[in-house]
């Protein structure tokens, strides 16, 4: 972990779990994606399966001895299924995958949970035991289930019930009342007062057993919840009661479509029941453990095959499992904060460390030297001046290592969208083509991690969005399977990843019209859009309603957060569309962190880089203006005196003869001081990775570093409040130095 | 006569397998007319000089910056360095990108670069053969048996880079 510094043995030991943890899940998710493969294909290796039971068998060891109750129940079931898989027992089909899929997503959130973040996913996690043990075939009849069984309800909903709950839930249905399930979007910054009034409106017919967000199709500022009510109203009468925007009420139904059992009846129904000795002891352990923290339902539990058909379960099971999937999915960054570094990279930087320790050495043998008093003042300078440069080299060394160790792979991030395009295709049905290419592509951990979530949300969206479904594709004679291509190179100091898909594309007059309609733009803003600006559009935030993205035939959920997402990282996004061709989003991203951004100026025929930091203004320069003062040539600036600096006489650069002398001034400060740097030409802005200077340079004064600006050229970077300091220094010297002397004619 | 030559230096080759001595690949190039050699173990790379960049207040024998392959990589003239008369890049112009250490990148520009010599340790005359006191990345003088109008200069890379 990176701030493992300051943790004791446990939390490393624990750190360690949980980034081995996090690898072998990834690794099933691998596994599972090939195995998908085959299957289309028609044909699934039996090795294949025979790895994930392996992958799983690790697991489920690993977790048991740290004692992670959760994953190893979890792993236990999933090891039974996986044994009639390998053995024949069941048959390997899509359902079966998803139900493994769905597996693999719920390891990433245990091991959230495990680590402290995230929700506890019990609920989901007792619901997928149900539908491996359905899978597994290994479901003996349980004993038969309170009267709650016979409604249609969520159990991951009453799996979440505190003990009061429950109670009110039982007395209300055994009091023959309607379940009612109501569905309601809120606002984020309303949800408190909308959520009163809604309580308000409520309560006169009937009572409110619990609330809880569904975590569907939620975007940043909205959040969903259900609501389940019990009433004895009809449900026409509540849709007339709670009005309001976004709230959708349905009855829960009764499974069996039986009537209502009777109140005494029901009443007699005891409670928990089915941890007979035909549940599975992993599962019973595991389901014990959990009850402890949740006080959750056990009765709610595996409902009787008796009382409803086997293959009733898994449809609402993997439906509930897939919307979850959308709300908890909202993030792909690993757990773990590990970064697998090739041995060589460790060594050159074990070397340096080596040599650090040389210096180190050589540091105190000079104090002894000192305190013996066995060294003249000048010896122990230069001394001392030699260390400094050695011990400068290394540090620097030491850096450049560092963060190449920091380097990963795109592909980290790729896997797992791999994942969710499989996930996503399957939930809408929708067959799509993923081509990934340039996964070897290095950028630095901490953007790969960042990158994993914003990438999820494109591509989602150009599946949601930008792909037809296979119909309305054959229909323009395009192939009936949609592609989605990823692909990632490197140029220059960026890299850059597209995620284009073949899809319906988007119109920008449509666009454009929408925009007004949102009030976005005015429609005279829009009049003067181009065609680049007209796509632009949809990473703005009035773009995001679902209604608009209806609307519009795609592209919007959540566009404007990656904006903001990629922005945070120093990244751009950009967007391309030809109605009927495909969409593509383009974003290009700073390899390292190590970016600032420059003003480019020049002086003479040279491009130097100022960073903006540093800059306030670019002026043009008055030459009459300009007056000596006391041997500083002075401009006035509104009324205020700032000294100038030549930089090309100060640099020994012949400065550029023109017919018509024209001259800018780059005022800079840093701290309280400020200084005019009088340069040729101002060429731009650009965002760079600067670099160190080497070793044989590092007496020179005044420069950061430098970049590559792309043509192969090189620019070396100002270290500005360097030559701030040099130019304004107390001492006069530097004015009496022939250069500048000469210079002031 | 060349089919001589190998297979003369190839039994040498064979027969000082087994003991300490080995044989020391340099790579050879022209600074002003002369021939000059350093081992070619600290050659990275050779390449065609790419567009230079100056650095104002650099030291003298220092050219510039330049980047390879995203590296920032510091160009010294070995001529001004060795002292000699200068010359303009031309075509024949390479920059070897000497070995100085995990990372420094050094780019020394030489007029030509020649060919690969594979010395034994008897091929290799000491610095005083010249006589006096010589500076200390005169290494030697090479003499390739079978080769006799050749004379390498060989160069130590090390106070070189050390002392730009």
């Amino acid at each position: 972990m990176v701030e493992g510094g300051g943790r004791d043995g446990g939390d490393k030991a624990r750190d360690e779990f949980l980034s081995e943890a996090q690898e072998l899940v990834d690794g099933l998710g691998r596994d599972l994606l090939q195995i998908d493969e085959s299957l289309r294909k028609g044909k699934v290796d039996a090795e294949l399966i025979n790895d994930v039971f392996r992958g799983v068998h690790t697991l489920k060891g690993l977790s048991g001895l740290f004692g992670a109750a959760r994953m190893a129940g979890l792993s236990h079931e999933l090891e039974n299924v996986l044994d009639d898989l390998r053995l024949g027992r069941v048959e390997i089909s899509q359902p079966v995958l998803d139900t493994l899929f769905q597996a693999v997503s719920l390891y990433s959130r245990i091991l959230s949970a495990e680590n402290g973040d995230g929700e506890d996913p019990s609920p989901d996690i007792e619901q997928l035991l149900l539908s491996l043990g359905q899978l597994s075939q290994r479901q003996a009849g349980a004993g038969g289930a309170g009267g709650l069984a016979q409604y249609d309800l969520d159990p991951g909903l009453l799996g979440v019930l505190t003990e009061y709950e429950e109670h009110r839930l039982r007395t209300n249905v055994q009091q023959g009342q309607n379940l009612y399930r109501i569905r309601v979007r809120f606002s984020l910054a309303t949800i408190d007062s909308a959520l009163d009034d809604l309580k308000a409106k409520a309560r006169p017919h009937g009572e409110i057993i619990t609330y809880l967000p569904t975590g569907s199709g939620a975007d940043i500022d909205t959040v969903e919840l259900e609501i389940l009510m019990a009433s004895r109203a009809s449900v026409e009468l509540l849709r007339s009661a709670i009005t309001g925007p976004n709230i959708g009420i349905e009855e829960v139904r009764r499974r069996s479509g039986s009537v209502l059992p009777a109140p005494g009846q029901a009443a007699t129904t005891p409670p928990p029941i089915t941890e007979g000795d035909s549940s599975p002891p992993a599962t019973r352990a595991f389901e014990a453990g959990e009850r402890a923290e949740t006080g959750s339902l056990p009765a709610l539990g595996p409902p009787s095959p008796a009382t409803k058909p086997p293959s009733l379960l898994p449809v609402p099971a993997r439906a509930r499992g897939a919307s979850r999937a959308g709300g908890h999915e909202i993030s792909l960054r690993s757990v773990s904060q590990t970064v697998r570094v090739d041995i060589r990279k460790l060594d050159r930087l074990m070397t340096v460390v080596g040599e650090l320790a040389i210096v180190k050495t050589a540091i105190t043998n000079l104090a002894e030297r000192v305190r013996g008093r066995a060294t003249s003042a000048r010896e122990l300078a230069a001394e001392l001046d030699r260390l400094n440069r050695t011990f400068e080299r290394h540090l620097a060394q030491m850096q450049s290592g560092i963060l190449e160790v920091r380097m990963v792979p795109l592909g980290q991030a790729f896997d797992k969208l791999a994942r969710v395009v499989r996930q996503i295709s399957r939930e809408h049905e929708k067959d799509v083509n993923l081509v990934v290419t340039g996964a070897e592509t290095e950028i630095d951990k901490l953007i790969v991690e960042e990158l994993s979530d914003p990438l999820m949300h494109m591509i989602r969206n150009a599946i949601d969005h930008g792909l037809e479904t296979r119909d309305e594709r054959l229909g323009v004679g395009k192939p009936p399977i949609g592609t989605i291509a990823l692909n990632a190179f490197q140029k220059g100091n960026h890299v850059v990843i597209e995620v284009e898909d073949d899809g319906r594309g988007m119109d920008p007059e449509v666009l454009r019209a929408t925009a007004v309609r949102r009030g976005v733009v005015s429609a005279g803003e829009a009049r003067e859009l181009g065609p680049r600006e007209l796509f632009a559009l949809v990473f703005m935030p009035g773009f995001t309603t679902k209604a608009v993205a209806t609307d519009l035939s795609g592209r919007g959920v959540g566009l404007d957060v990656v904006k903001t997402n990629i922005g945070k990282l120093g990244g751009v996004v950009d967007i391309t569309s030809d109605v009927g061709i495909g969409t593509k989003m383009t974003i290009t991203l700073p390899i390292t962190l190590a970016i600032i951004n420059v003003l480019l100026v020049e002086i003479g025929e040279r491009l130097f880089a100022m960073p903006l930091a540093s800059v306030e203004e670019a002026i043009a320069l008055e030459a009459h203006q300009v007056r000596n003062i006391e041997g500083r040539e002075v401009l006035t600036v509104r009324g205020a005196s700032l000294p100038i600096c030549r930089l090309a006489r100060l640099f020994g650069v012949a400065a550029r003869q023109r017919e018509r002398q024209r001259a800018f001034v780059v005022i800079a400060k840093v701290g309280s001081r400020r200084l005019g740097f009088v340069v040729d030409e101002l060429v731009g802005q650009q965002d760079i990775v600067i670099k160190a200077l080497g070793k044989s340079l590092s007496s020179v004064k005044g420069f950061a570093g430098a970049t590559e600006l792309g043509d192969q050229r090189v620019a070396l970077v100002l270290d500005v409040a360097a030559l701030i300091e040099e130019v304004l220094a107390p001492s006069d010297s530097r004015f009496l130095s022939p250069t500048a002397e000469g210079g002031r004619a | 006569m060349a089919a001589l030559v190998r297979s003369r230096s190839n039994k040498r080759a064979v027969r000082r397998a087994g003991d300490a001595g080995r044989r020391v690949e340099y790579l050879a190039f022209v600074l002003a007319g002369e021939t000059y050699a350093v081992p070619i173990a600290r050659v990275a790379e050779i390449l065609r000089p790419p567009p230079i960049t100056e650095v104002p207040r650099a030291p003298v024998n220092v050219v510039g910056v330049t980047s390879v392959r995203g590296k920032l990589v510091t160009v010294m003239d070995l001529r001004r360095r060795l002292h000699l008369a200068e010359a303009p890049i031309d075509r024949k112009t390479r920059i070897l990108l000497a070995d100085a250490g995990p990372g420094e990148a050094l780019g020394l520009l030489v007029d030509e670069v020649h060919q690969v010599w594979r010395l034994a340790a008897e091929e290799i005359e000491p610095s005083n053969v010249l006589g006096g006191e010589q500076p200390p990345h005169i290494a030697g003088i090479g003499r390739p048996v079978g080769a006799a109008a050749t004379i390498l200069i060989l160069l130590d890379l090390r106070p070189i880079l050390e002392s730009l």
